[in-house]
């Protein structure tokens, strides 16, 4: 009667549960509060070590260079929430940068930030078909795409940067309103907006399903290849904001920008507790994780750590944070 | 074969409900649906039940439309219909409970029930209305009795029984009328599963149809109206479930008289051979101390969780032990890694072969060579002449059946256990651990890993077995010992076997909980 011994066999009473959501209960908020206070200490401890950390002029400084990567970060962890990935976030920028220099010296400085913006709709919509309808991996659609990008940018410019911005495209960059640096607003405000579409659009929601049970998606009658290419061209969308802004900073079209875009993203989005299996994270954790990286790269030029060094140390932060994600996901 | 079209579905006119009717289904040269009938009727519960391979699964799929017959139609009130995917039958009603719950860990609950129909602000369905999300929850949740959950709360902090309460909801948001159920109560508790059976009961009463899937024969006959049997891809027979015993139901199961399934029991009186002494890992187990001798079988009983499997982990190196001693042929051994226990001469066949056993990708004879201490897996290199040699022999003794050569995925449960007991019996281990070695294979299998099991006995080999199966350890093993609660609670050897005593045992660290159980069941 095997079949029938099991039925009575076969009954656990739950006695674990209690102490595992314990242990998992510490490690949310682990989570949730271990930025922070990593933040904090950074904080403290460049406010030591330099005398010019904590001054006006360096925050400002600070939020200028956060800006672009808060923009970028902002599309990335939407892509990562479908449990997806977006390397080419870097070529796009630099593609973008290239396309709207050019378009802004012919067409004048509106028509051209818009005909940027809509290259980098475009390279979304790239990105999201190649791993839709032709089932490449996300990581292999948008390593590809980084390179194709970067070949691109670099032929339409010749290699060279793209001069002759006029100056109140490049004014742009040091703009102030009510002494916060005009990019820092537009990011803050592409931030505000992914928060909202994602906790109050069906779409954004939608989100966090596709990346979160695929299978629940499916069943429940979610279109998720469109739902997965619109996630890629938000993304890409958000590089193009971040590309305007560079541009800006830099005055011309650089077909060099954003080489280190697509690391320092992956690293503030999952520093920010984004899972990179998809379905988990919030983008106020991710402006936490932005700010954590620009911060450390602003203190680390301060104390004279070479860039070299730097990269390392980033590096490192972000295999830091991919593995709290591991043991997160290992315990849930 | 009796037909599942009583007459008086004639009368009626157009018969009602979901049927099946003479779907064939074939993958490769396996045919594993031959020209099964079945309906499912409003207000009707249906049991179905069959041995794994037995074909519950591609059936279940075929009507919910994840796969197509190759022959025969799914019809809905009389009417062919073809479904492209389980999303698409949906929308006919159809709902299917996969083992698999699908659920969106991150969202809310009323999130999760409204999922793809959220309720919206505006006219066009951009945005998302919390507000009536929870509303509409809430009522669904309340008509299933399950009012104890917070519409508001995270999905993924919901227990099982609470996520499949989830997902049914999500159904009668959808206004489903078909309901299949895929072992709905396997990971349930006993006072989960009869909520749980409480709610199919509503369903019923409300005039929804309910295709029952389980291995539970006491529950299949206690909530269904009607039971269908699968067998080798045919369905046998449907028969009223009043009428029907579970010993009835596991012959027509298996087509054979249960008898045959042990070998008979070959007596053993060898030296200890492994002596464990107060073994403690707390909270898993604690004071475990037991002999085993030279050519005996052990047999492990207690329920899920109770702390066998994680014993054998310690033994086996796999979790050290914090307190306690293995002793080794008089001598005292502590395993920090398998490795270490593979090279004195122990094996652990796992209770999840797919996980832990096999290398998927790799073929049946690459897997068998994988263990450390098997002959031809030695060295550097790999000699594909005596890996073909040894593997022959294996499947020889083991009577593996299907290609060698294949990556091991392809093979049925049964024969990717083999391999993996094969693997093990390459390296002639001393003391072999079995860990619910015949969970989710068909009948022939077990017999023959039964008798693997008492074949490798008698050349020598010391067993421990652990099973949830009482009678494969009552018919197997030379000697009991029952666990509960991380604690041996229970030692009795073959002369004194006693299945109550067995069961008493096992719960003697849940007392109280089976004190209620009892009470609920009465």
């Amino acid at each position: 009667m095997s079949a029938q011994d099991r039925v009575d066999m076969a009954k656990p009473e739950v006695t674990t549960r209690d102490h595992g959501a314990g242990v998992g209960r510490s490690l949310l908020w682990l989570q949730n509060a271990g930025l922070p206070i990593a933040l904090v200490v950074l904080v403290l401890f460049f406010s030591i070590r330099s005398d010019l950390f904590l001054t006006v002029q360096n925050l400002r400084n600070v939020g200028l260079q956060a800006a672009a990567l808060a923009a970028v970060s902002c599309g990335q962890t939407i892509v990562i929430l479908t449990s997806g990935l977006d390397l080419s976030v870097g070529a796009t920028v630099a593609l973008v940068s290239v396309v709207s220099a050019l378009a802004i010296n012919h067409f004048g400085m509106a028509a051209g930030i818009l005909c940027g913006i809509m290259t980098g709709a475009v390279i979304g919509v790239i990105n999201g078909i190649l791993i839709t309808w032709f089932r490449v991996f996300p990581f292999i659609a948008t390593l590809a795409m980084m390179s194709v990008l970067s070949g691109l940018a670099l032929s339409i410019s010749g290699g060279t940067p793209i001069t002759g911005l006029p100056p109140e495209f490049t004014s742009l960059a040091y703009t102030r309103v009510g002494g916060v640096p005009l990019p820092l607003i537009v990011s803050v405000t592409v931030l505000v907006l992914v928060f909202l579409f994602l906790h109050y659009l069906r779409l954004g929601r939608h989100m966090y399903a596709v990346g979160g049970n695929r299978q629940a998606a499916i069943l429940s009658g979610l279109n998720v290849s469109a739902i997965t290419v619109t996630a890629y061209a938000m993304c890409s969308l958000c590089a193009a904001v971040g590309a305007i802004i560079l541009s800006a900073r830099v005055g011309s079209g650089q077909p060099s920008l954003g080489g280190s875009l697509p690391l320092e993203s992956v690293a503030a989005v999952v520093l920010g507790g984004v899972s990179l299996f998809g379905g988990r994270g919030s983008i106020f954790q991710v402006a936490v994780g932005v700010a954590f990286v620009s911060i450390l790269s602003n203190g680390l030029n301060l104390l004279n750590v070479s860039s070299y060094t730097q990269m390392m140390i980033v590096g490192g932060t972000l295999i830091v944070a991919v593995t709290f994600d591991q043991r997160f996901v290992a315990r849930s | 074969m009796i037909s599942a079209h009583p007459t008086n579905d004639q009368v009626r006119g157009p018969p009602s409900g979901l049927s099946a009717v003479g779907i064939s289904k074939r993958f490769g040269g396996v045919k594993a649906l031959t020209e099964v009938d079945l309906s499912i009727r409003p207000g009707e519960v249906h049991g179905l039940v069959g041995e794994n391979g037995a074909g519950k699964s591609t059936l279940i799929r075929i009507l919910s439309g994840g796969l197509k017959p190759d022959e025969g139609s799914v019809q809905l009130d009389g009417i062919s219909r073809s479904y492209s995917s389980p999303a698409d039958s949906r929308k006919d009603g159809v709902v299917t409970i996969f083992q698999e719950l699908a659920i969106v860990p991150e969202l809310t609950v009323a999130e999760n029930i409204v999922l793809g129909a959220e309720p919206s602000f505006d006219r066009f369905g951009l945005t998302l209305s919390r507000h009536r999300a929870n509303l509409i929850a809430e009522s669904v949740l309340r008509r299933l009795r399950g009012d104890a959950i917070d519409p508001r709360r995270r999905a993924g902090t919901l227990s099982v029984a609470e996520r499949q309460l989830v997902e049914i909801g999500r159904a009668i948001a959808l206004d489903a009328q078909f309901f299949i159920m895929d072992e709905p109560t396997a990971s349930l508790s006993p006072r989960e599963s009869n909520a749980l059976l409480d709610v199919v009961r509503k369903l019923r009463s409300e005039g929804k149809a309910i295709l029952f899937v389980s291995h539970h024969l006491d529950e299949v006959l206690e909530i269904s109206d009607r039971v269908t049997v699968l067998r080798g891809g045919r369905a046998v027979t449907t028969l009223p479930a009043k009428a029907a015993t579970s010993e009835q139901l596991i012959e027509l199961m298996i087509g054979r008289p249960m008898e045959t399934l042990y070998p008979p029991r070959l007596p053993c009186s060898g030296p200890p051979v492994l002596r464990v002494r107060n073994l403690s890992r707390p909270p898993s187990f604690e004071d475990i101390s037991f002999d085993l001798h030279r050519g005996e079988i052990l047999g492990f009983a207690g329920l899920v969780g109770a702390g066998r499997t994680e014993i054998m982990r310690a033994i086996f190196g796999l979790e050290p032990p914090h307190r306690g001693t293995i002793e080794l042929d008089g001598k005292t051994v502590a395993f920090r890694s398998p490795r270490q226990a593979v090279r004195a001469g122990l094996a652990f066949v796992s209770e999840d072969r797919k996980g832990d056993g096999l290398v998927a990708q790799l073929s049946g004879r690459e897997n068998l060579v994988l263990t450390a201490a098997a002959e031809g897996g030695s060295g550097t290199v790999v000699r594909r002449a005596s890996i073909r040699v040894l593997s022959e022999k294996i499947r020889q003794q083991l009577h593996i059946r299907g290609s060698l050569d294949l990556p091991v995925a392809g093979l049925s449960g049964g024969n990717q256990q083999k391999v993996v007991i094969g693997k093990w019996l390459l390296g002639h281990p001393r003391i072999m651990i079995f860990d619910e070695p015949t969970r989710g294979i068909d009948v022939g299998a077990k017999a023959e890993v039964y008798r693997t099991i008492q074949k490798a006995s008698q050349d020598g080999a010391s067993i421990l077995l652990v099973s949830s199966e009482l009678s494969e350890l009552i018919h197997v093993a030379h000697r009991i010992l029952v666990i509960s609660g991380g604690r041996i609670t229970a030692e009795m050897s073959s002369d004194d076997f006693d299945e109550k005593e067995i069961l008493k045992a096992a719960f003697a660290a849940h007392l109280s909980s089976a004190a209620t159980e009892a009470e609920l069941r009465a």
